[in-house]
């Protein structure tokens, strides 16, 4: 079973997008800020992260260029939320790291798709 | 010269003394000498008839040698006060008698011999010689002298009259004269005090009196002419500069008046900006804020609808199928606003790229098929042949397309919807035009004023009855304003509407360069951390649009972009990075940079990093003398930049591997360089 984590702030869209990831039939770890993320990240060895942008403290692209800065974190995929779908946002985070990204409110089935892409780009590699 | 500077009036004066003076001196002298001559001539004959006299009184006396006799005769002259001397001489010239007045004895003077008879003027006297005669024969001579007393008395009496007369007339030719030169010398003066006033107190009213018709008279009255002539131009003079004065001061208020207004649009405009920037990041906050509800609102309705269909309570699936369509409409709304006001904000960029019209299009009509089956209506598209590639925004294409089919879907029902496209030329510039054509309830000429507006459906009962919030034509018609393209409809109530869309087929455009300022700083800071390894540009231009358009351009190509403001900051990150190459700017408030590219040639430590200029000054010559590698003119066309910068890449490259530089001309038309710098450059060419 692919284990996914889930950064995000927001309690509802944070059960409610572990919840539907699980029906998926991934295993799925939350953290709700930017730290615990990057402590879970490293204990549970996640095949991908899911990473909001806007977090409290800590945000979103502090936390992704920690991870891919780090060598034992480096190589695991993430892909961006983002509330604002702005091209200057795509940009950053790309320029972050991140593998990928999306939009806030999440279309479920477009980012299954995403999160299935990167796990099979980094299986094959 | 002293006469010259006398006044007029003594000139005058004088004039008329000395002409009048002399002419009486001239005819008194010639009188008196005239009177003299004759006075003399007359004394001669008076005195020669003496002698004769004399002498026949005297030839007895002679011719008997009676001396006595002769003396006595002589002795006669006594009553005559002017002879001096008598004397007989005998024919052999001896004296035979003689006659000395005052005195007996022989005088020192006495003509030393007998002269011819006749009379002559020696030394103030007369002297007379005449023949005695007795009987026609020559018994002897007289000599008489005179000394011309009475002559002599009469030339000094005349002489003093002549004087007293000359002073006399003089002194009444003075007065007269003093008097009458009045006539001439008053006008003149008269006219010079009138001058002198006038030049003084610039009193222009002033006249000189004229007194008589003469050249004087003339000389006023052209005089008086003049002043009336510069009195009028005086008045004129001043009525045009009060009237200046006036007009001065009205334009003096209007100015201040002006500037006031003009403070006052300028606080206004920034009360206005402040207003549009509150609002806008109150409209991206309102939409972060409602996106995040709406996120768990679809998410869980449509995690609950899977769940409700497992289980097989398919009754509840409807409803929970109505909240996300709910949700989805509420969200696509707030993406409008949100759309909205980034335009409105000028927040709006496009990104350009090139990209398959066809695609686009297959693309639209797939997503709209749903919407068009819900009424019943079919999609016909229709491509011409010419229609291959355009550069433009191509999210912004697609939801213009989007917008323009979705309408003519939802006011459709069991109609047609087509789609045609075609690359046209206009004004020698190539369009793509998009015709969006339906056969639905069509716009009344009324609804079309308002078309474009926002929030401007065109009837509130439409709203009702198909939804939305009349923003799409809205946003629409802001993304072909923004692509530089035109927009309109044909239509009428019941005949079906045809959109008309018309976008330049190469979109260009200064938002695109315009990107908010605040992004410039922070490219090159998210990236100074990730991107280690990469090469380094540094970017110095005083203008923070230019620094951010190049960031952003060479950050896509893979740089990572240091920018510097000013000159000084410029050297101080040279020295601090080392970058790759630099792009320098000349026009540069302090520090321009022919000074920064004179400043970095001159270290030796910065002295290989190659410069390119990027400048609206044209003078390449001088960037080139001073030891820039390249030189660029503004705008800069980017595709020439990207070789530019592959170039300066790629030689950097070959001269740290292999060790053996490559000619540049060269490593620009080397197909298989670097791979990446290869791939890059013609991207950007074909951009």
């Amino acid at each position: 079973m692919q284990k996914i984590l889930l950064v995000e702030d927001n309690e509802m869209n944070r059960d409610m997008l572990s919840r539907r990831l699980q029906r998926r039939g991934y295993s799925v770890v939350t953290a709700e800020d930017g730290e615990k993320g990057l402590l879970l990240a490293r204990s549970e060895a996640p095949d991908l992260v899911l990473m909001d942008i806007s977090l409290p403290a800590m945000d979103g692209w502090e936390v992704t260029r920690l991870l891919k800065a780090n060598q034992s974190t480096r190589h695991i995929p993430i892909i961006a939320l983002t509330a604002h779908a702005m091209v200057s946002d795509r940009e950053k985070a790309i320029d972050a790291g991140c593998d990928d990204y999306d939009t806030k409110p999440v279309d479920f089935g477009r980012l299954s798709e995403k999160i299935e892409n990167l796990l099979l780009e980094k299986k094959l590699s | 010269m002293i006469l010259q500077n006398l006044s007029i009036k003594r000139k005058l004066t004088l004039i008329t003394m000395l002409t009048s003076s002399l002419a009486l001196i001239l005819s008194s002298v010639s009188f008196l000498i005239y009177d003299l001559v004759s006075f003399r001539h007359l004394l001669t004959q008076d005195l020669m008839t003496q002698a004769e006299i004399i002498g026949y009184n005297s030839a007895g006396a002679l011719e008997f040698k009676d001396e006595p006799a002769a003396t006595a005769t002589l002795s006669a002259l006594t009553a005559k006060e002017d002879i001096v001397t008598a004397v007989l001489y005998r024919p052999d010239g001896k004296i035979f008698a003689h006659y000395f007045r005052g005195s007996t004895t022989l005088p020192s003077y006495l003509p030393s011999r007998l002269q011819e008879k006749g009379y002559r003027y020696v030394g103030g006297y007369l002297e007379v010689f005449h023949d005695v005669t007795l009987n026609g024969e020559r018994v002897g001579t007289l000599f008489l002298q005179s000394n011309m007393r009475q002559w002599s008395m009469r030339a000094r009496r005349y002489a003093s009259i002549l004087i007293i007369f000359v002073l006399v007339s003089g002194l009444f030719a003075f007065f007269v004269s003093s008097r009458l030169q009045g006539l001439i010398s008053n006008p003149i003066l008269h006219l010079e005090d009138t001058m002198r006033m006038v030049s003084a107190n610039k009193n222009y009213a002033v006249r000189a009196v004229k007194s008589y018709g003469d050249e004087i008279g003339r000389l006023i009255d052209g005089f008086n002419t003049m002043l009336s002539e510069i009195q009028q131009r005086d008045t004129a003079l001043q009525s045009t500069n009060g009237e200046l004065k006036t007009r001065t001061q009205e334009l003096e208020e209007e100015i201040s008046h002006r500037k006031q207004t003009q403070e006052e649009l300028l606080n206004a405009k920034h009360a206005a900006e402040e207003a549009n920037r509150a609002k806008s990041t109150f409209l991206a906050n309102m939409s972060h804020e409602l996106r995040t509800p709406l996120n768990a609102i679809i998410g869980y309705s449509e995690m609950l609808e899977e769940e409700t269909r497992d289980s097989g309570k398919i009754e509840n699936v409807q409803d929970l199928r109505k909240i996300q369509a709910s949700g989805k409409h509420l969200l696509s709304l707030i993406n409008d606003v949100l759309d909205l006001s980034k335009i409105e904000a000028g927040k709006m960029v496009l990104h350009l790229e090139a990209f398959e019209v066809s695609q686009v299009i297959e693309e639209m009509v797939t997503t709209l098929q749903p919407a068009a089956a819900k009424n019943g209506n079919s999609i016909h598209v229709h491509l011409a042949d010419n229609v291959n590639t355009m550069r433009a925004d191509i999210t912004k294409v697609r939801q213009i397309l989007f917008n323009l089919l979705s309408n003519a879907c939802k006011f459709t029902d069991r109609g047609t919807v087509s789609v045609n496209v075609e690359q046209i030329k206009v004004e020698d510039r190539d369009w793509i035009q998009f015709q969006v054509r339906d056969t639905g309830i069509g716009i009344s000429a009324k609804q079309k004023e308002n078309l474009f507006q926002e929030f401007a459906q065109a009837d509130a009962s439409i709203a009702r009855k198909y939804g939305g919030t009349g923003l799409g034509l809205a946003i629409t018609h802001r993304f072909v304003q923004l692509m530089k393209g035109c927009i309109w409809v044909e239509s009428d109530v019941g005949q079906g509407a045809v959109f008309t869309v018309r976008l330049p087929a190469q979109v260009v455009s200064e938002t695109a360069e315009s990107v908010q300022p605040e992004s410039a700083g922070k490219v090159p800071a998210a990236s100074a951390e990730t991107k280690i390894g990469l090469d380094t540009i540094l970017v110095i231009d005083d203008d923070p649009s230019v620094r951010d358009l190049m960031s952003r351009f060479l950050t896509k190509l893979d740089f990572h972009v240091v920018a510097a403001a000013n000159g000084e900051e410029g050297i101080r990150l040279a020295k601090q990075v080392h970058p790759l190459l630099i792009t320098l700017d000349v026009v540069m408030p302090d520090c321009d940079g022919w000074t920064v590219l004179n400043r970095l040639k001159s270290d030796s430590k910065l002295a290989k990093i190659p410069v390119i200029m990027v400048t609206v000054v044209d003078n390449e010559a001088m960037g080139l003398d001073l030891g820039a590698s390249n030189y660029l003119i503004k705008p800069v066309d980017r595709d020439r930049l990207a070789v530019l910068v592959e170039k300066h890449r790629i030689t950097r490259s070959t001269t740290i591997t292999d060790d053996n530089p490559v000619p540049l001309s060269y490593v620009v038309d080397r197909p298989t360089g670097s791979k990446t710098a290869g791939t890059r450059a013609s991207r950007s060419r074909r951009n």
